[in-house]
């Protein structure tokens, strides 16, 4: 599910996803009994399409974030998970620390409670997430991931405005 | 002489309101911000300003509110209003154009867009 969040409050559901580099933020609001997971991966340190990447990693977390409101949680009942971040490739290239970081950045500036992180290291994982109970299952795999593409929108998809 | 546009941003989220006050004062505006539309109405009790942009999924007074309390008051009925949303649903804008709002903005955002449209609806 890369580049992609879902959000429910339905006990017979369950999220999965392999993680490379890629971050997944897991949220769960336990009065509301709701969770919510998504995957990302932010580009490589250049911006491009002259949208800095703080943009789309906000993006994809108030997704994240507004999905779990419409369904009953409350930004000081969500609790968070944070796993992925792997450095998979070259020292030199250290993306999955990069997402790992504004992932733990943007929950402490949000306000969101961080009560498990299984960051880093360089072996893929495999995620499952139980988002009306809010527990998690995560264990390293030899598997490979996807091949990783980082969230791209067109340029005339950006920011499209719209005066009426 | 030319004065600055001065802007107040309305959004819940404290990472969006940094990006977004980063953004609009590397454009030349100066900028406000409140968390939510409780905020926003309360700070413009005393204070004008050139254009607002806001969220719409916000505590204690959403977007929608906002915009149609800004409408039915005689100091801010005529400023321009942005909505700056991850929502892109025709309901939501149906909906946000009939409360008042003057345009709608798709997030992420585009500083240079963002700023023209910002621009535009203040000349």
């Amino acid at each position: 599910m890369q580049g992609q969040t879902h959000a429910s409050g339905d006990h017979s559901v369950e999220f999965t996803t392999v993680l490379g580099s890629c971050v997944a933020a897991c949220l769960y609001d336990p009065l509301a009994r709701v969770g919510g997971m998504n995957h990302f991966l932010l580009a490589t340190p250049a911006a491009q399409n002259g949208v800095p990447d703080a943009a789309y990693g906000l993006f994809l977390m108030e997704v994240l974030v507004n999905e779990m409101l419409k369904r009953g949680a409350t930004r000081n009942g969500m609790r968070a998970h944070l796993y992925g971040g792997a450095n998979l490739g070259p020292t030199t290239r250290r993306i999955g620390s990069v997402n790992s970081a504004f992932a733990r950045r943007f929950l402490e500036v949000e306000g969101i409670q961080l009560i498990h992180a299984d960051l880093g290291g360089n072996a893929a994982r495999r995620l499952d997430f139980r988002p009306a109970q809010g527990r998690a299952r995560c264990r390293i795999v030899a598997e490979s991931p996807p091949e990783a593409s980082p969230q791209r929108f067109s340029p005339s998809a950006v920011g499209v405005v719209e005066l009426f | 002489m030319t004065t600055t546009t001065r802007i107040l941003t309305v959004d819940d989220s404290p990472s969006m309101r940094a990006l977004l006050r980063q953004a609009l004062f590397a454009q030349g505006f100066d900028v406000a911000q409140a968390d939510d539309g409780v905020s926003a109405l309360d700070w413009l009790q005393t204070n004008d300003v050139d254009v607002i942009i806001t969220d719409i999924n916000m505590p204690r007074l959403d977007g929608f509110g906002l915009i149609e309390k800004l409408r039915a008051s005689s100091r801010h009925r005529h400023c321009p209003i942005l909505v700056l949303s991850t929502e892109s649903s025709d309901e939501k804008k149906a909906r946000a154009r009939q409360a008042g709002a003057t345009g709608w903005i798709i997030k992420p955002f585009d500083a240079a867009r963002l700023a023209t449209a910002v621009r535009r609806v203040t000349h």
